[in-house]
Parts: C-alpha cells; sequence; structure tokens
C-alpha cells in the first residue's frame, strides 16, 4: 500500500508519497472529532436524554470511568482527534509533505490513541459491562488510524532521502 | 500539468474536510436542537410536593439503599421480577438494610405517570409492595407500546389485590400523588441520577441493573464503612 503511494506520486506530481495517507487520518480524525463532540455534548447532557438503563451508552456515560483527570473521557478524545487531525493536515501540505516529523508525531499520537481506546474497550467488557455503540466506532477509528500512520511511517522509510525536500 | 494534478488533488482534500465539516456540524446541531423528550403527559407547571420514597424494611437497618425507578422501564423491571425478591428475601428481611423506592418517571415513558399514580394510591391502603410488584410484572401490558389508556389494566392489576376499588379509583382520578411523585423525580435530578434503575447503597451511586451478588458485596462494602465510621469516633474519644 505503500508502494501504491509512491506509485501515485510517481504518476500524478503529487507533492508527496506521504500526503495521500497523512490527507486520509486528516478526513478520518475529523469525523472522530465530531463523534468524540458528541458523546462530550452527550455527557454534559447537552443531547441524549436520561433514559432505562438498558443502552449500554447510558450506563458508559453513567460510571465513574467516563471521566479520567477530572474532565470527561470523550473531551480527551476530542482533543486527540483534533490533535491527529492539525498534524495530519498541515503534514500534507507544502513543504511539511516530506518533513518526517508529522510521521513521526502521528504514529506516537495514533500509538497512544490505541493504548488509551484499548484500555477504554477493556473496561467496557470487563468492569462497566456495557458496550457504547459509539465507543466502539471511536475504537474502529482509532485502530485504522493507527494502520494509517505506521503506512506512512513504512513508506517514509522505502522513500529515498532528499527527493523534494524543502 | 503535474501543477493542475496537484492543485487537483488538494483541492480535492479540502472538499472532503468541508463535507465532513457540514455534515458533522448539521448532525450535532441536529442533536442539540432536537425535542429531548417524545411526550410529556403531565403538566409542567405542576408544583412539586415533598419527595417522599416508599420505605421497606427496618428504617434502622445499618445500611440504607434508596431506588430511583420508573415503572415503563424494562430495565427497572426485570430488577423487580428477577433480583428483587432475593434483596428482600436475604438483605431487607434479614435486617441488613433498609430499601426505599423512588418514583423516577422518564420522559419517554407515556404511561409511567398512571402507573406510579396507580402505585401511589394503592400505597394509600397499605399494599405498597403488592401494586409495586403487580405493576412491574404486567409492564408489557399497560406500557406504551401495548396501549394509550394504561388505566383499564392497572385497575385490574389493583383489584387482583382485594383494594377498595372506589377508593382507589377516586384517588387514582384525582391525581393527588402527582405532586409527590414529580417531587421524587426532582429529588433524583438533584442527586445527579442519570438513569433508571439507579441505586444509592449507603453514600454510593450505582446506576444500572445490578445483579444481587453485586448488589449484596456494595451492601457489606457500605456496612463496612459504616461500622468503621461509627468506630473512628469511640477511639478518637477514648
Amino acid at each position: 500500500m505503500a508502494g501504491e503511494a509512491a506509485r501515485a506520486y510517481d504518476e500524478t506530481g503529487d507533492a508527496s508519497p506521504h500526503a495521500g495517507l497523512r490527507r486520509a487520518i486528516a478526513v478520518l480524525a475529523l469525523c472522530g472529532l465530531f463523534l468524540a463532540a458528541y458523546l462530550t455534548l452527550y455527557h454534559y447532557g447537552y443531547v441524549g436524554q436520561i433514559a432505562c438503563g438498558t443502552g449500554g451508552c447510558e450506563t458508559v456515560q453513567a460510571s465513574k470511568w467516563s471521566r479520567f483527570v477530572g474532565l470527561p473521557v470523550a473531551l480527551w478524545g476530542a482533543g486527540y482527534y483534533a490533535s491527529v487531525f492539525g498534524v495530519a493536515t498541515v503534514g500534507s501540505m507544502g513543504a511539511s509533505a516530506e518533513r518526517a516529523w508529522p510521521t513521526t508525531l502521528l504514529l506516537a499520537l495514533n500509538g497512544w490513541g490505541l493504548i488509551f481506546s484499548s484500555w477504554l474497550t477493556w473496561l467496557e467488557v470487563a468492569r462497566i459491562h456495557a458496550i457504547c455503540r459509539y465507543c466502539v466506532v471511536s475504537a474502529v477509528l482509532v485502530g485504522v488510524l493507527f494502520v494509517l500512520s505506521v503506512l506512512d511511517w513504512r513508506s517514509r522509510r522505502r522513500t529515498p532521502r532528499g527527493g523534494g525536500s524543502a | 500539468m503535474s501543477k493542475t494534478v496537484r492543485k487537483q488533488s488538494g483541492s480535492r482534500f479540502v472538499g472532503m474536510l468541508v463535507m465532513v465539516a457540514i455534515a458533522g456540524v448539521a448532525i450535532l446541531g441536529y442533536s442539540v436542537s432536537r425535542p429531548r423528550a417524545g411526550i410529556t403527559p403531565v403538566d409542567p407547571n405542576l408544583p412539586a410536593g415533598t419527595a417522599e420514597g416508599y420505605l421497606i424494611g427496618n428504617p434502622d437497618a445499618p445500611v440504607q439503599v434508596v431506588e430511583f425507578g420508573d415503572f415503563e422501564c424494562p430495565a427497572c423491571a426485570q430488577w423487580a421480577n428477577l433480583t428483587e425478591p432475593d434483596v428482600r428475601a436475604r438483605l431487607v428481611e434479614t435486617g441488613q438494610i433498609s430499601f426505599r423506592f423512588f418514583d423516577f418517571p422518564l420522559d419517554i415513558h407515556p404511561n409511567t405517570w398512571p402507573a406510579s399514580n396507580a402505585v401511589a394510591c394503592a400505597a394509600d391502603q397499605g399494599k405498597f409492595i403488592e401494586m409495586h410488584d403487580g405493576v412491574f410484572a404486567t409492564q408489557d401490558q399497560w406500557d406504551g407500546i401495548a396501549t394509550s389508556n394504561p388505566k383499564k389494566v392497572l385497575e385490574r392489576v389493583a383489584s387482583g389485590l382485594g383494594l377498595d376499588m372506589n377508593e382507589w379509583e377516586s384517588c387514582f382520578d384525582s391525581q393527588k400523588h402527582y405532586p409527590r411523585i414529580k417531587a421524587n423525580l426532582e429529588e433524583g435530578i438533584r442527586r445527579g441520577v442519570g438513569q433508571t434503575p439507579t441505586f444509592i447503597i449507603g453514600s454510593t451511586m450505582y446506576p444500572g441493573n445490578i445483579p444481587f451478588d453485586e448488589f449484596k458485596r456494595y451492601v457489606e462494602q457500605a456496612a463496612a464503612a459504616a461500622a468503621a465510621s461509627t468506630k473512628a469516633p469511640a477511639k478518637s474519644g477514648s
């Protein structure tokens, strides 16, 4: 897949083989940002409703694990997605598309995101005994973002240094 | 040529971001602005009375348990039908806990207020537990999915308990307990109840349908905490 990105670079004359992957990361992170914003509004009671506890989201949001270091977990999620979106967008534009720092930063952010999201999923299954479908969507999104960051990192290792660097 | 392709690729990217942003803002805007509840069957200006739950067991038991429940909530019915009999037999009747039920009628349930009202009218005649159990056991016959006239079924449940039906019916029709039911609801909101059922065991709130073993463990933890707090002043005083 990284090779495909490199070929796309050759054929289209696009700025960098990394740009495509980083743009995909940016689009997915923006989707995640809205999802996390929805869950944050849910946490503060602006959307959704107090309900009979048959729904997993109500149980998860009402549990003690819905907050982390004093803030709603969803708000941390929004911060994470916003950071990934920012780095991926800047990292796919102009000279930054050829730089290594966006790759490193995205790998670190999404690696941390994957660990945190896995812990939250484990809490839902083993401690809260309820599954919130929005959290599942977010966990899948984080997984895909991590895979894309790894592909970006691999394609960077394969791309000869110096080409197009500003 | 490559410049043109690069430009096209860049505008495709921006276009996708704009599309996602528009969709996201539209969904969030709709979610925030849409009405929060389906049906409001009672006058929203109804003045609240004094919050007062229904007590089961010894009021001086070492651990006080409070439930906020909705008679039309399936999770509450499941707890009442499957777990509560064990709680009553093994914790209430043995004197380990007192149990107090507060109505927490949710807006999403159209028939929950009449159900709370029916139970309150039966409680006037000393049949709270029996009516509570009967109403939960027949939930699928009088809930908002089954009927828009729950009184018929609730009346049948009440008459099966040997109540004075004239008294029960005049109580039911007068809606005289509505202010207290509203006060119970407001008490739950004041305490931060976010779903039904919610239990307060000792001083800790536990949302959700709790299985018996877990419930018992929380009671034991609350009893241990209560015992420790009564010992502590005695030690410091000696």
